[in-house]
């Protein structure tokens, strides 16, 4: 598989005029020209390759919509260098936009006042889609997403979720071989959001498309992209599978021993007891080698044991765990 | 170039979905005209012609005068430019790959053409009909006015992108749109002809690009240059509008730079 975005060593830094508090500090930023730096993204490498689903998670602020903007070459990076497609993207950024989608959650890219369909047709000029392409891709995209009952709707007229829906259908139709969604289900209702990631995950998969999103909400990765890149306070800080992530930033999963007649308070070497109400007791595997044979080979005397049970974190709870402790360890920051 | 037709006509088209205003426009615009004619009239009392101007000749340039103005908006292009950088719309425009400034222009101008069609000629039509207008000076001074009108948008497009784009680094465009509206309102000629000014001003006046949104079409089709001149200042004319193209060029390349090296 040949790689089509690759990021190596890319930082950003914006200069923001420093303001001073105060109807006198107003003044003061008027006729000063002090400036703060702040770095938005700082020495993050990846590489993509063709056809991969890529989730692009971290806190607000951490850097993701500058990522995505420099990907797309609407921003310049300070330091490093990206390639999309083979090209550097803010140098050609036109011959760019030709073979990307971005579909931004918070920024229209439909136009307010004239229905749907109008809007594509706009697109398709502005894209020079060949009719025959157009036709084919509007019909089978707006099928998949049931766009039909309001394609003739101005855009005003519509609910946030149907808008989006149309924002993906149009940054879809020139067939550009990477999608960038940034926070594309912000907002959305539950049955919007599942509706939108089952499109993408299918687009992904029947069509090709390289798909990169930047989102808070950890079931759109879950259900849309097996690799997930995160990042926190503009730093990179996994990248790889999404079912790798919790033994990568170690949370631990969640043992549950029922009995049948206390056995009094049970210390484990293998698995830590976070809480005891007698005949059910709570662990933590805070290491990931550790098997159950092993717990019960510790337990020793298992004809009391009645019930058992092993959790597995979900996601949220890996990186809320993840998040904890980086703030404990950080309090600087 | 035909994706900026494609805009314009869609922009045509969408000022259709707006019936109401588009009436109250009208009812708008009819009351503005007959305003300035009536001043005219007034002022003209029953003195025959003042300057070597007749009545008759200059309700005809206060007709003519509102045809351009009358139908483009040329706030609407200063705060769409100016909005679209200061909330980072803009950024939605460098995704695609079309030119942001050609794309408000030719927005504009399509409304242009629809408000030129629904609104002034049925206003001058009906205001002619009360008061009477002259004709054009000669067929070629016909023809000549129409190509001095479609110069005319020409140069009021270019002029409001400049101011729009201005607007980037002022942050603010509600101040340049009312800076706009005075200056066209002394220097194009639309309050009061140039044969009204001083003499050393009018010299001045006339060769400011804004002499040509108002002043010189009406001028042309009043007779008030002869063959030479109009050809001259025709030429002249699109030498502003080079000009004015070159620096809403120039500063859409700086605006967009700047917020593709240091953000919006």
């Amino acid at each position: 598989m040949a790689e089509i975005i690759e990021a190596r060593g890319v930082s950003k830094r914006f200069r923001q005029h420093r303001r001073f508090p105060g109807f006198l500090g107003a003044l003061k930023t008027l006729v000063t020209a002090e400036y703060t730096e702040v770095e938005a993204v700082s020495d993050v490498s990846f590489a993509i390759a063709q056809g991969e689903a890529v989730g692009y998670l971290g806190p607000n602020g951490a850097g993701k919509s500058t990522m995505i903007k420099m990907m797309t070459g609407i921003l310049v990076p300070s330091a490093g260098d990206i390639t999309v497609l083979g090209r550097t993207p803010h140098r050609e950024r036109q011959a760019n936009a030709r073979e990307i989608g971005v579909v931004f959650g918070q920024r229209s890219q439909l136009w307010w006042d004239l229905p749907v369909v109008d809007s594509f047709e706009l697109h398709r000029e502005i894209y020079a889609i060949p009719r025959p392409r157009f036709d084919a891709n509007l019909k089978s995209l707006s099928q998949l997403l049931e766009l039909e009952s309001f394609l003739e709707r101005a855009v005003r007229q519509l609910s946030l979720g149907q808008r989006m829906r149309a924002e993906i259908v149009m940054a879809l139709l020139h067939d550009p071989k990477i999608l960038f969604l940034d926070e594309p289900t912000i907002g959305l209702d539950v049955v919007a959001k599942d509706a939108v990631r089952k499109f993408l995950s299918r687009v992904n998969r029947e069509r090709g498309t390289t798909i990169i999103l930047t989102t808070h909400d950890l079931q759109d990765i879950e259900e849309i992209c097996p690799r997930l890149i995160m990042v926190d306070h503009s730093r990179l800080i996994f990248d790889g599978e999404t079912a790798k992530l919790r033994s990568a930033l170690g949370s631990a999963r969640r043992l549950m021993l029922e009995f049948a007649s206390d056995p009094g308070p049970l210390e484990l070497k293998a698995a830590r007891l976070t809480s005891d109400d007698g005949l059910r007791k709570h662990y933590l595997l805070e290491r990931d080698d550790i098997s159950l044979v092993q717990v019960l080979d510790e337990i020793g005397d298992t004809t009391q044991l009645k019930d058992i049970s092993v959790e597995e974190p979900n996601i949220e709870e890996v990186i809320r765990t993840f998040y904890q402790r980086r703030n404990a360890e950080l309090p600087a920051r | 170039m035909s994706i900026y037709f494609a805009f314009a006509r869609s922009a045509f088209m969408t000022q259709l979905a707006y019936r109401n205003e588009v009436w109250a426009n009208m009812i708008g615009k009819l009351v503005q005209v007959f305003a300035r004619v009536a001043i005219w009239i007034a002022i003209y009392g029953s003195t025959a012609s003042i300057a070597g101007v007749s009545l008759k000749q200059m309700v005809t340039y206060a007709l003519l005068g509102g045809a351009v103005t009358g139908a483009i908006r040329y706030e609407s292009i200063i705060s769409g430019i100016g909005q679209a950088l200061r909330t980072g719309d803009v950024a939605v425009w460098l995704l695609k790959p079309a030119s942001f400034p050609l794309y408000v222009l030719a927005t504009e101008l399509g409304r242009a053409a629809f408000r030129f069609v629904i609104l002034v000629v049925p206003t001058v039509a009906v205001v002619a009909a009360v008061y009477g207008m002259l004709p054009p000076a000669s067929p070629f001074h016909g023809v000549m006015f129409v190509a001095y009108g479609l110069l005319a948008y020409t140069i009021i497009a270019l002029l409001s992108a400049l101011f729009g784009l201005v607007a980037f680094w002022l942050l603010t465009s509600f101040s340049l749109e009312w800076m706009m509206q005075a200056i066209l309102n002394l220097l194009s000629g639309q309050l009061i002809p140039f044969w009204f000014f001083p003499a050393q001003v009018a010299a001045v006046a006339a060769h400011l690009p804004f002499a040509w949104i108002v002043y010189y079409p009406s001028a042309v089709w009043l007779g008030r240059l002869d063959a030479t001149e109009t050809l001259a200042y025709f030429g002249l004319g699109l030498g502003w509008a080079a000009l004015l193209a070159v620096g809403v060029a120039l500063l859409w390349r700086m605006a967009s730079t700047r917020i593709v090296v240091q953000g919006g």
